[in-house]
């Protein structure tokens, strides 16, 4: 996945925002209590952050000493698609992020099943009878096992909820 | 001693619990050897479900998990050349190889009773040492907690990545998560930044499974291209002559594992490694040559990845501080169950350790069973297609930290750590060493507090006692000791001793 020798595109900028992640919580947590005490509520964040900002550093000189190798006729931003948001990984994550946004407003049955449908074809699996079985079969055994043995109270969702029977909810 | 007896036999004779160690060990086994899923992945799933439960039925549970888990990644690695866990890692160099020629069986049956014989070394060691390290433990001061987090975090650091300085960042990452909220020594809020949702504190659970379920999900959409090498397999119970022969290496290589689990932050996928490495130094005449299909490249690291369970339940159960990432996980669980692991909770809670004890043989018996029936059902459930899988992976987790509240904004705090858990994964940051900074933090904190208070806020006083007292000493010397190893000096001053 990664390897010392050479750096995979958008590390640099990965590694600067660390840094200025870092230094930002440096900065918080000196506000929390200043240099009042040594033992005072700020100096342990303190401490981690400042750990953060040191090897933050670091890893970015790592970074910077390392080179991008292209292969021929590519760009780093094309490298960076290939490598690390390839088509199907952004799909699948802005359907991660729709199901997470959405599992309060449609409940977990509606949003769950969306989710389950959607991502399943995008990630390859074409047969969409057997996606449509499929994820019926399990979200029905993940909700029946969740409510029953682990008495999961699960979202049964503002827009869609007050329209669902009782036993999906 | 009996009452020790009684709280051993407890998981044996209650027959609820006896199921869920059962159930958990066969579960598993297959999240082990399924490649994506990982033990740590289904215990953090698994805690924000059972806090309701009675804690030894949680408990029982998430034992099996842990044992079967770490036995389960050797199946895969054996059969489709893809190790199931990284404490397969090195299974896979001999044991695909063996599966090649022919010997699956024999590979999975030899790998099942070594499992099993490290396993019970490590729990050997756990009911062995746990109540002398707890002793020892009462010892321990403010000073004492604070070195060994630190050390636990710089060995998960240096041992577990490519670079000491990634390590560290990512255990203070940790470390600064768990500080946000409010200071549990003065009530002033920390990092809140005038947010009454930040001054509860980000959830751990909803943390954890970020980190190791959808971080771990997204990363496996990389892989989706994989395809499974199917093997045959034949006769799998292996002869005790065998099993006989290898016992002695096993034994040297368990001893391996417990002492490199029991260490803090390190677990059972380093213990594998060096387990094997030790077999390939010290075996003169290995049945074939390593990497070729040695059985000696399967009992090494199989001894010492179940026997490394044992020895990180050591340090969890008698210090508070985790010896992996799953026991790190685990500790979460014991918290939420009101429980404070730690050298009180032997003294005051016997019944838990006995009883830890005693479902963790269960679970070490149940795998022999289980690791030698089943392989027709194992290939079909390990070679579940990935675009199923992952999805519903994804449906648990969100679940998962819907449950720990009933709350949406853990479901977001999941969702932010996953997708920051993928980047810091794929730049070459370990996220093992986060969630040990998550459990390590407070401690540290408190720790260090306590310390200095008790000097009177004396930094120099404060210094001079970590070279004073002989148990301060010895920690200082150890974490010296691992800055030093990854320094650029050691190395080159190593590098021709090992040539």
């Amino acid at each position: 996945m990664h390897t010392s020798h050479s750096r995979l595109p958008g590390e640099v900028a990965f590694m600067v925002l660390i840094v200025a992640f870092s230094a930002f919580m440096l900065w918080a947590s000196f506000n929390i209590s200043r240099f009042e005490s040594v033992s005072a509520a700020g100096v342990f964040p303190m401490v981690c952050t400042a750990a953060m900002l040191v090897t933050g550093l670091m890893s970015l000189r790592q970074s910077l000493k390392s080179r991008l190798v292209l292969e021929s006729g590519e760009t780093a931003w094309g490298q960076f698609v290939r490598k690390l948001t390839p088509p199907t990984l952004v799909q699948f994550t802005v359907l991660i992020v729709a199901y997470m946004l959405l599992l309060e407003v449609l409940g977990f049955v509606v949003s769950s099943y969306l989710f389950l449908l959607l991502s399943m074809q995008v990630l390859g699996s074409s047969r969409v009878g057997l996606n449509v079985l499929v994820s019926a079969l399990v979200l029905a055994c993940i909700f029946v096992i969740f409510q029953t043995a682990f008495s999961v109270v699960l979202p049964a969702g503002s827009l869609v909820g007050p329209y669902l029977p009782e036993f999906l909810k | 001693m009996m009452e020790a007896l009684g709280y051993f036999f407890m998981s044996w004779l209650d027959w609820q619990i006896l199921l869920l160690t059962g159930l958990g060990t066969f579960a598993g086994i297959y999240i082990g050897a399924i490649p994506g899923l990982s033990v740590t992945m289904a215990v953090s799933i698994l805690i924000s479900f059972t806090f309701k439960w009675d804690v030894n039925h949680a408990l029982a549970l998430i034992s099996g998990i842990y044992l079967g888990g770490v036995y389960g990644g050797s199946r895969s690695a054996i059969l489709l050349n893809i190790p199931g866990a990284p404490s397969a890692i090195a299974t896979g160099l001999d044991g695909f190889p063996m599966a090649k020629r022919g010997e699956a069986g024999e590979a999975i049956g030899l790998t099942t009773v070594i499992s099993v014989y490290g396993g019970f070394i490590g729990i050997l060691a756990l009911a062995v040492a746990a109540p002398l390290v707890s002793d020892l433990a009462l010892m321990f001061g403010p000073r004492e907690y604070l070195l060994l987090a630190i050390w636990g975090i710089l060995l998960v650091g240096s041992l577990s990545g490519e670079s000491l300085s990634k390590g560290i960042f990512s255990g203070a990452l940790g470390a600064l998560i768990a500080c946000v909220g409010l200071d549990p020594m003065t009530g002033e809020n920390r990092l809140t930044f005038g947010s009454l949702q930040l001054s509860a504190g980000i959830s751990y659970i909803a943390a954890m499974i970020g980190f190791f379920g959808v971080a771990e999900v997204i990363a496996q959409v990389h892989e989706l291209h994989l395809t499974a090498v199917r093997q045959k397999v034949e006769k799998i119970i292996p002869s005790w002559k065998l099993v006989r022969k290898y016992l002695p290496l096993a034994t040297r290589t368990s001893s391996i594992g417990v002492v490199v689990g029991a260490l803090p932050g390190a677990g059972g996928d380093i213990a594998a490694l060096m387990a094997y490495d030790h077999a390939k130094r010290t075996v003169k005449n290995p049945s074939r040559p390593f990497g070729q299909g040695a059985h000696e490249g399967l009992v090494a690291p199989e001894s010492a990845n179940n026997a490394a369970v044992g020895g990180a339940y050591v340090p969890m159960l008698t210090l508070g501080i985790p010896g992996d990432a799953v026991t790190a996980v685990i500790i979460g669980a014991l918290y939420i169950h009101g429980l404070k692991p730690g050298p009180m909770l032997m003294a005051e809670t016997p019944h838990l350790f006995w009883f830890i004890v005693g479902s963790l043989v269960l679970a070490n018996l149940f795998l022999l069973v289980f690791g030698l029936t089943g392989i027709r059902i194992f290939a079909k459930i390990v070679e579940t297609p990935k675009p199923i899988l992952l999805p519903l992976i994804l449906v648990l987790s969100a679940v998962g930290a819907y449950a720990i509240n009933n709350n949406p904004v853990d479901v977001y705090w999941m969702l932010g750590f996953g997708l920051l858990g993928y980047f810091l994964k794929m730049y070459g940051f370990q996220v093992g060493p986060v969630i040990l900074g998550m459990i390590l933090g407070p401690i540290m904190d408190r720790s260090y507090r306590q310390a200095m208070m008790s000097t009177g806020n004396d930094v120099g006083l404060f210094f001079t006692e970590f070279v004073t007292t002989p148990l301060s000493l010895i920690l200082v010397l150890c974490v010296a000791l691992t800055i030093l190893s990854q320094t650029a000096w050691w190395q080159r001053w190593r590098a021709p001793q090992s040539a």
